[in-house]
């Protein structure tokens, strides 16, 4: 049993300042859905609004199409897990996993059964009468998740559950998690700063800045097309450009910079006009070395300033004319000896491969 | 020289008490140890009667002794059941106050350490006089005049915030999302502080019983006032003390003292065997999962000679120096006191004939030329009439 969540136009305020801001928002019942955004930018704040911890100042949550309004933590058909976990230290692994049901009155025998099952699905099979500070991090981890199920709740609200945890852990636990929601099949919002997370995970995902929306979509249509140049380079890494539009055809605009002009695509829904102060951004897998025949939209002369390795890509760091920095991959499988500090070389890319967006600040990381 | 450190202070805070019990054991009818009569359990037990009829009661045959004690811990149960809950109460509100009230809250709850006990029982006794007196007769009338009913009252006012004190330490290490999560999952707000917040502090609940039993078991100025018509362990010993002291205080001091001992050897002895079944279990849960069996190598701990052996020792050297000059000298047992009441007696009524020999005679009276001390026979000049005077007993 899976529920639709909508918020609609739900603000929440601490005094004068807006924690979310008119966030409009609907989750399909059985949808992996993510909230990304930088740390305190209110991601925690909607959560606890939907989860009933936090009444919104403005606006309405729903859940399965009712008005949860004046509805307690306790009555709402969610369940949370915290940023912290927030497991019961004084009881049994078990114990923690059935609380939901004992509260509920159910019999021993009852929970006993509902526990190990719960157990078995999160591959901690007879171990239920360790106590939660004899787990690792990721038992801990999963403990939680059991835990948050065994109610049976329609939609289950994750708090950066991962975030504790080291980088191998953490990837293996993205597969468990999705695995989990597609065998109890329920609704999942995911709350995450780590794109990466939200990008793997999710069937859609929200980007959040400063308590508002900035857009929603698929992974790969927030990668692709971000809406907003926080988007762009919030989600992924991107280099940009910054110009005026000097001549727009069709759906590309063409923009003059410090370094020349390129040509790059324009969403549907951000038209710009001839004189726009504007950005056009390239992701640094989209920037290639000619090769002989090659024959991009675009070209930058580029001075190579340093590289790094990261294994499957080499990094490298470059500066345009006008001291403006920019920064393309390369699959390791080509050969770049020929590339070193100093030297100086073109660069292409498509127009179809870079956006162009009306100024407006980025994501500083 | 750190020794000597810890062996001066230890003497220091136990000296008196050491002295004091050994008193406990002397048939002497003030508490001395030299000199030393002979060594009797009688304190502990009868006490004595007097050949003029006169009762000096030991611990076991004091009834106002008894009295008191009962009403002490009555006293102590109730203020138990009332200043727990209220301290637990008022540490729990402060959990949930935010911004500058929280300050203000907490230095008004605190507040009643810092009164005088005095003044907290006299206007305990002041209030319910006047409440005692609105009612005419009755229940209220009742209650407001009970002693022991005020005294609950007058020291739960500050014995609660001793309390308060304990929970908001506890309470301070609280991961308040927990209470959130019990909550989401579907807990009501009563079974949260059922389950989970009583659960967390049911140490601090424990200790907080035990400070509040203590403090209210041996508060005196308080009490001295709210208790009214009635009496307390302290206000009877502190009544006694007016009259003079008799070593039967020394043996209640002595029970008393053995009795904190034994809990608190007890308390210690469990608390280790607890925390040894833990770490058994914990052991056993780390061997489970380390299949590395260097872990499960046994160390055998060498022997050690334990650091308080020095004052062991001393102790050992003293009580046996005194057991045996308490042998040698004969100074034990039914005879050694009946020889040495007679011997008492015997100089009580050679003083009577003294006096009696001195008294004047008519003649003197009347015809003495001489003022001053040779008028009266010179009584006071006779050196031998205080000396061993054995007290009026
Ligand atoms: N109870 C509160 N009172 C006042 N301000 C609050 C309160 N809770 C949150 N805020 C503010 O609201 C903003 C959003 O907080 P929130 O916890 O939602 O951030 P977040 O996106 O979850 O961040 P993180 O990724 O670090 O967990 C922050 O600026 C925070 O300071
Ligand atoms: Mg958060």
């Amino acid at each position: 049993m899976s529920a639709d969540v909508e918020l609609s136009d739900v603000s929440v305020t601490f005094g004068s300042f807006y924690a979310a801001k008119n966030v409009n928002v609907k989750v399909n019942g059985g949808e992996f859905f993510s909230f990304l955004g930088p740390s305190g930018c209110g991601k925690t704040t909607l959560l606890r609004a939907i989860s009933g911890f936090q009444e919104p100042s403005e606006g309405k949550v729903l859940i399965d199409n009712k008005d949860m309004s004046g509805i307690g933590p306790n009555k709402r058909p969610t369940a949370l897990i915290f940023q912290n976990l927030a497991l019961f230290p004084l009881m049994s692994v078990s114990e923690n996993i059935a609380f939901s049901l004992e509260v509920r009155g159910v019999s021993k025998e009852e929970r006993k059964k509902r526990a190990d099952e719960l157990l078995e699905l999160i591959a901690l099979e007879g171990q239920g009468d360790k106590k939660v500070h004899q787990l690792s991090g990721g038992q801990k981890q999963r403990v939680a998740i059991a835990r948050a199920l065994a109610v049976e709740p329609k939609v289950l609200l994750l708090d950066e559950p991962l975030s504790a945890l080291d980088l191998k852990l953490r990837q293996r636990m993205r597969t468990e998690l999705r695995e989990i929601q597609k065998r109890v099949n329920i609704t999942f919002i995911y709350i995450t700063h780590d794109q990466g997370e939200a990008l793997t995970m999710s069937d859609r995902i929200a980007v959040m800045n400063e308590g508002e929306l900035e857009q929603i979509g698929k992974c790969d249509e927030v990668y692709n097309n971000p809406l907003t140049p926080f988007v762009a380079t919030f989600v992924g890494e991107n280099n940009p450009l910054y110009g005026k539009v000097t001549g727009i055809e069709g759906d590309k605009a063409k923009i003059e910079t410090a370094d020349g002009q390129y040509l790059a695509t324009m969403n549907e829904s951000k038209k710009l006009n001839i004189g726009d102060e504007s950005i056009a951004f390239v992701r640094p897998e989209s920037l290639f070395i000619p090769r002989d025949g090659d024959n991009f939209d675009n070209k930058i002369d580029v001075n190579i300033e340093s590289f790094e390795f990261e294994g499957n890509l080499k990094n490298f760091y470059a500066s345009l004319k006008s001291g403006a920095k920019i920064k393309f991959s390369v699959p390791n499988a080509i050969d770049t000896s020929s590339i070193t500090s100093g030297s100086s070389i073109v660069l292409g890319f498509e127009s179809s491969k870079s956006v162009i967006l009306p100024k407006a600040s980025l994501a500083i990381d | 020289m750190m020794g000597i450190y810890i062996f001066i202070f230890f003497a220091y805070l136990f000296g008196p008490l050491i002295i004091m019990s050994i008193t406990a054991f002397n048939s002497a009818e003030f508490p001395s140890i030299t000199p030393w009569e002979c060594f009797s359990f009688r304190w502990f037990n009868e006490g004595k009667i007097a050949y003029d009829g006169q009762h000096l009661a030991g611990l076991l045959s004091d009834w106002r002794l008894h009295d008191g004690i009962i009403s002490s811990l009555i006293i102590g149960a109730g203020v138990v059941t009332l200043s727990v809950p209220i301290g637990m109460a008022a540490a729990i509100v402060l959990t949930q106050v935010r911004s500058q009230l929280r300050d203000i809250y907490y230095s008004i709850s605190i507040m009643p350490v810092l009164f005088p006990g005095v003044i907290i029982g006299i206007s305990t006794v002041v209030l319910w006089d006047r409440i005692a007196g609105l009612g005419g007769e009755g229940f209220i009338a009742d209650i407001g005049r009970n002693g022991i009913f005020l005294t609950i009252l007058a020291q739960t006012c500050f014995i609660s915030t001793y309390c308060f004190l304990i929970f908001v330490a506890r309470l301070q290490r609280f991961d308040q999302t927990q209470e959130e999560a019990a909550l989401d999952l579907g807990a009501s707000q009563t079974q949260v502080f059922f389950k989970i917040l009583v659960p967390y502090l049911s140490p601090a609940i424990a200790s907080a019983a035990v400070i509040a039993f203590l403090f209210s078991f041996e508060n005196y100025n308080t009490t001295v006032f709210s208790i009214l018509s009635d009496q307390t362990l302290t206000t009877v010993i502190a009544s006694k003390v007016r009259l003079g002291i008799s070593p039967a205080l020394s043996a209640l001091a002595l029970t008393i003292i053995a009795l904190t001992i034994i809990a608190a050897v007890t308390y210690e002895v469990l608390r280790r065997r607890a925390e040894k079944r833990y770490a058994e279990s914990e052991e056993k849960f780390v061997k489970e999962k380390a299949a590395d069996n260097r872990i499960n190598k046994k160390y055998k701990a060498g022997f050690r000679i334990p650091k308080g052996i020095t004052a062991i020792l001393l102790i050992v050297v003293f009580a046996t120096y005194g057991a045996t000059q308490i042998v040698k000298n004969d100074l034990y047992g039914q005879s050694c006191i009946d020889t040495a009441d007679k011997k008492k007696k015997s100089k009580f009524l050679e003083q009577l004939q003294t006096l009696e020999s001195n008294e004047l005679t008519d003649e003197e009276l009347s015809g003495g030329s001489l003022g001053g001390n040779q008028d009266y026979g010179d009584i006071f000049g006779d050196p031998s009439l205080f000396q061993d005077f054995g007290g009026f007993d």
